[in-house]
Formats: C-alpha cells, sequence, structure tokens
C-alpha cells in the first residue's frame, strides 16, 4: 500500500527513525539496481576471456581491468550524484570517484557510492547559495566553473584520503586474518572474509594471505582447506536465489541472471552489488560461510589449488580424488545457509514496509481525530474562521500536477453542489497567505511547510482520487 | 481540446528501459514538432530528481512536465506514450502511461488539464483506455468524456 498518506498538520512530528533507514535503504538500492546491466556485461566478458576463463583471449581480457576499477565505479557514483541533484550532481560525483578510484588503487564500490552522493550534494548546496544572485547572460560561466572548481578540490580531497584508508584496511584486513588462522577456528576467518569481499579486498585476502597458506599446505599434503575459505561460491549462490524468490521488482527480476555469472562463471562480484543493496545481508554471507567452512573441515577436504575463478566448475576441476562428497556438501550447506538468513531478512523487510504503512494509517486516524477536535474547538472559538473559503493546490512548477488536482477537485465539488469556495493552483512559494489549507503532494510536503509553516497542509499521493481528499470533500459536505 | 492536441502525438511500445528514458521517448513527438527543446526534457527528468515522483499523478499513470524557463517550451502541446510493460519510478513507482505536458504559460493549457481530469475520474471511460492500444481509439475515448 504505498498510497497510504497522513493528512499532516503543521508542526507534525518528523518521520520516524526506520522510516529514515528504509529511505536510505531504498536510496542504495537505486543508486545500484540502474547499473546492474554493467555488472553483468563486465561479468560474461570476465568470466569468458580471462586467462583461467572459458575462452581465454589476452587481447579482450584488457577490458577487465579498467571496467571495474574505473566504469563501475563511476557510474555508481554518476547515479548517486544524479539523485541528490539531478545531472550536475552525477558530474559532480563522478568527478569526485575519480580522484579515490586513482588513489585507492582497487575497485572502489564502497567509496564511490559515498562521494556520488557527497558530489551532488556539494554542488545543490553551492546551486542553492547563488541561486537569483547571478547577473543575467553568466549563468552559463557560472554553472561551467562551479562544477569546475568545487570538482577540482573534490578529486584532490578524495585522492588524498582513500590512499591511507585502503592502506590501513589492508593492514588490518591481513593481520587480523593472522590471528584469527593462529586460533585454528577457521570457520571464524568468514567474519572478516565477507565484508572484506564487498570491499573489494578479495584479491588481497586471497592471494596475497590464503593461497601461499595453501600452497605450503599442499606442498606437505597434496590439499588444503585454504583455498576454499574465501572463494566457496556457495554463500553468493544462496543470496542471489532468495533475491530471485524474495527480492523486489527489478532486484528479483535481475538476480537469476547474475547466479548464472557467479556460480557458474566464478565471477563473485555479481553479488556484491545485492549486499550493497541491502547491507544487512552480510550477515547471511558470513553465516554462509562459516557454515561451508565447518563442513569442509568436517569432511577434512581441501582443494589442490586457488580456484580461481571462483566458480563451481573449478572447484570440482580442482578436488581431489576422494573429497568430492565434503567439496560439494561444503558449497551446498553455504548456499542453503545464506538463501535461508537471506530470505528471512528480505522477508523482515517487507514486513516493515507493510508495518510502516499500518502505523502511518494509525497516525492518519489519529490526525484525522485531532483534526476534527481542532475544527470543533476553532468553532466555538470562533464561529467564523470555521469556513473554508480557499483551497490552493500547489506544485513545483504550478502548472500541471497542481492544476490537474485543482481542476479534478473543482469538478467533484461542483457534483455535489458544494460552492463558495475557491480551489485555485500555484507553485508552492506562491500560493496566496489567505488560504485555508494548503494541498501538496506527499513528496513536496517539506518544501511546502516552508513556505507556508502556519497552514493547515494536506498531503496527496493521487490527483485524481486521494483518501484525504475525499475526506476533505465529506467534511465540505455537512457543513 | 485534448484530443486535437494529441494528433499525432500517441505512441505505443513494448517498455523502456529506465523512467528517464521513458520521459525521453514520451516527449518525442514535442521535440521533434518543435513544441520544446531538449533542455525542457532535461528539465523534467530534473524535477523528478529534484522533487520526488509526484507526477505519478494516479496509480500507472505519470504526467511528466516542468516549468518553462528559458524558454524549453516553445508552444503548449501535450504527448502520450503507452507501454506494455510497465517502468519504475523512483520510489518503485509503476508507471505504463505517460503524458507529456508542455505548458506555454500559465494558463494556456488549462483546457487540456481540465479535459485530462474528465477522462481520469471516468471509471467507465478509464476501463476502455487502459485497454486502448490505437491512436484512434485513445482520441476517441477523449472525444467522449471532453
Amino acid at each position: 500500500m504505498s498510497n497510504a498518506t497522513a493528512i499532516t498538520e503543521v508542526k507534525n512530528p518528523s518521520p520516524s527513525a526506520r522510516a529514515r533507514i528504509q529511505a536510505f535503504g531504498g536510496f542504495l538500492t537505486n543508486m545500484v539496481l540502474p547499473n546492474i546491466g554493467a555488472f553483468i556485461a563486465w561479468g560474461i566478458l570476465t568470466a569468458l576471456f580471462i586467462p583461467t576463463g572459458w575462452i581465454p583471449n589476452e587481447k579482450l581480457a584488457e577490458i577487465v581491468g579498467p571496467s571495474i576499477t574505473y566504469l563501475l565505479p563511476l557510474l555508481l557514483a554518476g547515479t548517486g550524484g544524479r539523485m541528490i541533484a539531478g545531472q550536475r550532481g552525477a558530474i559532480m560525483g563522478m568527478i569526485g570517484a575519480i580522484g579515490l578510484i586513482v588513489g585507492s588503487g582497487i575497485p572502489m564500490f564502497l567509496g564511490a557510492m559515498i562521494i556520488g552522493p557527497l558530489g551532488g550534494w556539494v554542488i545543490k548546496k553551492f546551486d542553492k547559495s547563488i541561486e537569483n544572485k547571478v547577473p543575467a547572460g553568466f549563468e552559463m560561466i557560472v554553472n561551467n566553473f562551479s562544477i569546475g572548481i568545487l570538482g577540482f578540490l573534490l578529486m584532490i580531497l578524495s585522492f588524498y584520503v582513500i590512499g591511507p584508508v585502503i592502506e590501513s584496511a589492508n593492514n588490518f584486513v591481513t593481520s587480523a586474518i593472522k590471528s584469527l588462522v593462529a586460533t585454528g577456528f577457521l570457520p571464524l576467518l568468514s567474519l572478516i572474509n565477507e565484508p572484506a569481499k564487498i570491499l573489494f579486498l578479495n584479491n588481497v585476502i586471497d592471494q596475497g594471505i590464503y593461497y601461499p597458506l595453501g600452497m605450503q599446505e599442499t606442498l606437505k599434503e597434496g590439499k588444503s582447506i585454504f583455498f576454499t575459505v574465501a572463494s566457496n561460491p556457495g554463500p553468493g549462490l544462496g543470496l542471489l536465489l532468495a533475491f530471485s524468490v524474495f527480492g523486489k521488482k527489478a532486484a528479483k527480476r535481475t538476480a537469476p541472471g547474475a547466479i548464472i555469472i557467479h556460480f557458474l562463471g566464478g565471477i563473485h562480484e555479481l553479488y556484491f552489488p545485492y549486499v550493497l543493496m541491502k547491507p544487512l545481508t552480510i550477515i547471511a554471507m558470513i553465516a554462509g560461510g562459516m557454515s561451508g567452512i565447518t563442513v569442509f573441515n568436517l569432511f577434512n577436504v581441501g582443494l589442490v589449488a586457488g580456484p580461481s575463478p571462483g566458480s563451481i566448475f573449478s572447484y570440482l576441476a580442482l578436488t581431489p580424488k576422494g573429497n568430492f562428497l565434503g567439496v560439494i556438501a561444503g558449497v551446498v550447506v553455504a548456499a542453503v545457509v545464506s538463501f535461508v538468513i537471506t530470505s528471512i531478512i528480505l522477508k523482515l523487510d517487507k514486513k516493515a514496509d507493510e508495518e510502516e504503512d499500518f502505523t502511518s494509517s494509525i497516525e492518519k486516524s489519529k490526525s484525522m481525530k485531532s483534526e476534527g477536535k481542532q475544527i470543533l474547538s476553532s468553532s466555538l472559538v470562533n464561529p467564523t474562521s470555521n469556513t473554508i473559503s480557499k483551497i490552493s493546490f500547489a506544485c513545483d512548477a504550478g502548472v500541471g500536477s497542481s492544476a490537474m488536482g485543482a481542476t479534478t477537485f473543482r469538478k467533484r465539488l461542483q457534483k455535489k453542489n458544494i460552492n463558495g469556495i475557491e480551489v485555485k493552483h500555484y507553485r508552492i512559494e506562491d500560493a496566496p497567505k489567505d488560504s485555508d489549507i494548503i494541498v501538496v503532494h506527499k513528496d513536496l510536503y517539506e518544501r511546502a511547510r516552508l513556505s507556508h509553516n502556519d497552514k493547515k497542509i494536506i498531503t496527496i499521493s493521487n490527483y485524481i482520487d486521494d483518501p484525504n481528499l475525499a475526506q476533505l470533500i465529506n467534511e465540505l459536505e455537512e457543513k | 481540446m485534448l484530443s486535437q492536441y494529441l494528433k499525432n502525438n500517441v505512441h505505443f511500445l513494448n517498455s523502456a528501459p529506465t523512467w528517464e528514458e521513458a520521459i525521453k521517448l514520451a516527449a518525442e513527438p514535442l521535440l521533434n514538432k518543435g513544441n520544446i527543446t531538449e533542455k525542457y526534457v532535461q528539465d523534467m527528468i530534473q524535477n523528478v530528481n529534484v522533487n520526488g515522483p509526484y507526477i505519478v499523478i494516479v496509480p500507472g499513470i505519470a504526467m511528466p512536465h516542468a516549468q518553462n524557463h528559458d524558454g524549453g517550451v516553445l508552444k503548449t502541446g501535450i504527448s502520450f506514450l503507452k507501454l506494455k510493460e510497465p517502468v519504475f519510478f523512483p520510489e518503485e513507482k509503476d508507471v505504463n502511461i505517460l503524458f507529456v505536458l508542455a505548458a506555454e504559460d500559465a494558463t494556456g493549457h488549462l483546457e487540456l488539464i481540465s479535459d485530462l481530469s474528465s477522462l481520469l475520474i471516468d471509471e467507465d471511460a478509464m476501463v476502455k483506455f487502459k485497454e486502448a492500444s490505437s491512436e484512434t481509439e485513445i482520441i476517441e475515448i477523449i472525444e467522449s468524456v471532453e
């Protein structure tokens, strides 16, 4: 029920913390989802052409590195910036991200998802501060140079900030893994592995730590569990399966494709965006990884070399004789565990949405009640102030949706034979001060409140047939 | 009046990759006829980015529009696009009917809006309208409510 709205009264409490968290989650999703296609393109390319791919091709494999280092983070940063401040935000976001990318030397997804919106925010603030102050004829030069100069500064800032951050993250991950290996309880490694993978430190941990450890062990015993601790394709499979079944809309539709590239192609990066969309699912990944390692341990199995890329096929190809049952069990168990936990997380998410609708409808009925009281008390105190004679519909431009709302509302009043009420449409800021009620779309409520703090504001989500408008008509009819 | 304005401005497509594309595709007839400039198309998209998807005026139906500043609108007009598969606007609002509105000034288009509103509140007409698959059908239905 997305059209559950509240008759919002003046000085309404701010949205609940949960609503804000949800909005933030939606923001992450909207930043990642439009770019999934690029991830898939890159995934296919990589699965096919890298030296350990299906049809190795040295020439075409040259695209792999730059795509994941530059293209994908830039796309994310651009989308993030655009969501904050339109095309100008997109440009700022990407300018900032390139500093980050070059400064870090590894694919900077998370960083790009921070710097993109940040860039958008900077230019939005700037644009706001100079609004209406630029002399005519100078708009173009101010527009271009503001992005130019602010972008230049952001580029340098992100370049210098990111290097040390990545270095310390690397150091932390390396020492944490070493101390965990020393405990001898390997499933704990997932606590570091899974977050580090999402942050694109997977090569650091695999090739820097686990493969050397694995090779030592292989020399002695002919196989090693260390090759499996961070490369198990099971957890990612479970996560993507859960998204395929319980995900929402676009995430649900793209997940099956991602499964093929991840599980069969071994390109784990394909599931990273889904975790970034719903950060809580990292719990599922950790639990999946842990149970995988536990099973490998239990069966005392390992691989003979580092499976790169980590697809089910390279797993099977590198499994020594007699280890097949254990290796397959480890992958399957990991997938099942991460599937179950991701499903629960996705389900809870849906439930939270429903609850939110539920609470907002409670709020609505409460505010309706208090509104009723208000009308009642004001009519007792001052009978004349009770009459509603001017209702103003407002929107951003004051030409389109507000006009639609006002026109439709007038027609409805006519049908009910309610006369003597002026219904007009305006730009939010131009709505006359003597309006009795201002009607805006719920997305524009904040802005309307800025200009009309003392007015009764009704929010709607449907310009033709909104319960709040129906309610208003009922009230008017009773008079 | 709406029916006249929509002549040759009605399009049907299977799908659009993004809501931004959907707005662009829906605005194409107006752009080609010189009613609006490229800038206005960007302004409409920007409007959603800044103010949210409030242009989705009723579930499934969007009315992309923006303020006419810097001469983005040269001549008042309206165009129509219907998608077989809905496209998702922000906040996961799915839309498969788009009316692109270009208003030259604050008043010239109000009759268009009024006709559109008559259509949207007429439940019988809307049932037919949602089924319609050709320009002739669309225009006939609108004429019936004008």
